[in-house]
């Protein structure tokens, strides 16, 4: 549990010095046309896909890619995706700007936690049980008849982008990868003045370059699967299991998770404080209100959806998760749909 | 402080000169949340006459650099991004 905490504050640190931020990743490409943290984020994905399967191959960990609850996947990504965008910030977004003091990334997580709850055991829990069973059955690698290939934990039908076709999972690592980094290096240019200082002042007063960002969030990525055995980065089961246990006063609803995001927290007041960027401040009421119901949005999709942004995009995805391909490309689409809707309209 | 380095010397002092002058107009952005300081600099930007300049008030970190970014690739000429305070900038832009 404690380790979950070393790897929050690392991942904190990291996620504010790199303003890494998945809701400003997809929306800047409609809204601004900026590239910039999209290329981190397709960085951090390639480098942990590498490490998570190589790490798979020397037996040290298992991937546990999620289930196809394909249904579940395309309706919560998409509410999720919605949310973010009203709260201005997705799951590692939202909580890595309560360590900048911003009011209102804290109530949106509030807002997230609120309606994780309700749609993991409350109000909501007969609809996300309504969007995984009958017509919206998980798809498994038994429907299907392929083998779970090697590398996934035991007992796992999770269908990935490998098993589904009978391919190694080395071949599509290798592919995607080369194809990313190809391109990654081709467009690395063009990223306006290069930050001069000392390299104190680069690491620790400057928001960092993409590319450092990239690879150390895929550094922390790599760090957490093993350190937790189970799984890598998520956000938003830690934020349910906190407020679970608020509300239980069972500590027993505790997870490894939940130290983590209390972890991200603490690390990006640190980077925050150090760079002079830490103050409480507060949009206005309306805006208060729009992140607290994006907060609300982006934790019902999350449980629906079973992961966040984080969950999916940056630690589904690099295990090529069919789940969280779908997931994830459905927060996106959830994205821009609410992006256009928002910015781009007069 | 620091200044925009990809120009020259020369244009450098004509900025010095220039952003001596006061900013047109004052966009203060304080407390605005992804994406609005962006989104409003770039509606204020649109609303302006070439030639004048933008001041913008913002406390947000992430906006804060990717403004000047933008707005450069956008065709303006970002003169100056100051620190002022405790997360708080000041940047000029000069309308294209």
């Amino acid at each position: 549990m404690l380790s979950g905490l070393v790897v929050g504050l690392i991942f904190g640190f990291v996620l504010q010095r790199g303003r890494f931020c998945m809701n400003s990743a997809f929306r800047d490409i409609l809204v601004m046309k900026e590239y910039t943290l999209l290329k981190a984020v397709a960085l951090a994905i390639a480098v942990q896909m590498i490490g998570f399967h190589l790490m798979a191959t020397m037996g040290w960990i298992q991937l546990n890619p999620k289930t196809l609850y394909w249904g579940a996947m395309i309706v919560g990504g998409f509410i999720f995706g919605v949310g973010m965008v009203l709260a201005a910030g997705c799951a590692s977004g939202t909580t890595y700007r309560v360590g900048e003091g911003m009011v209102g990334s804290f109530v949106a997580l509030l807002g997230l936690m609120i309606g994780a709850v309700v749609t993991n055991a409350g109000a909501l829990a007969g609809l996300n049980s309504n969007l995984k069973s009958g017509t919206f059955k998980a798809i498994t690698t038994a429907d299907l008849g392929v083998d779970s290939g090697p590398l996934l934990k035991e007992g796992s039908t999770s269908l990935t982008l490998a098993n589904i076709f009978g391919l190694d999972p080395w071949i599509l690592v290798a592919i995607i990868t080369v194809v990313a980094l190809a391109v990654l290096i081709w467009k690395r240019g063009g990223e306006g003045a290069k930050a001069e200082g000392t390299l104190y002042e680069k690491i620790f007063k400057r928001g960092w370059n993409w590319w450092i960002t990239g690879v150390a969030v895929g550094i922390v990525g790599i760090i957490a699967f093993p350190t937790f055995k189970e799984y890598a980065l998520g956000i938003s089961g830690g934020w349910l299991a906190f407020l679970n246990t608020l509300i239980s006063g069972d500590p027993e609803n505790l997870n490894w998770f939940t130290f983590l995001v209390i972890g991200i927290i603490v690390g990006a007041a640190i980077a925050a404080v150090i760079a002079g960027e830490f103050k409480l401040r507060a949009p206005d009421a309306k805006r208060l209100l729009q992140q607290f119901i994006g907060g609300l949005l982006m934790g019902v999709g999350a449980v629906i959806g079973t992961a966040c942004n984080i969950g999916h995009i940056l630690s589904g995805i690099p295990q090529l998760a069919l789940g969280s391909i779908l997931g994830g490309a459905f927060i996106i689409l959830g994205c821009w749909v609410t992006a256009y809707i928002m910015f781009m309209r007069g | 402080m620091h200044t925009c380095n990809k120009l020259s010397s020369k244009e450098k002092g004509k900025i010095e000169m220039t952003s001596k002058e006061k900013p047109t107009e004052v966009l203060n952005v304080k407390g605005e949340v992804c994406p609005y300081p962006d989104v409003k600099t770039q509606r204020k930007l649109k609303s302006m006459k070439s030639g004048e300049i933008l001041e913008v008030l913002i406390d947000y970190p992430l906006s804060a650099e990717r403004i000047p970014r933008s707005m450069e690739k956008q065709g303006h000429e970002v003169l100056k991004v100051e620190k002022k305070g405790t997360s708080e900038w000041s940047i000029l832009i000069k309308v294209k």
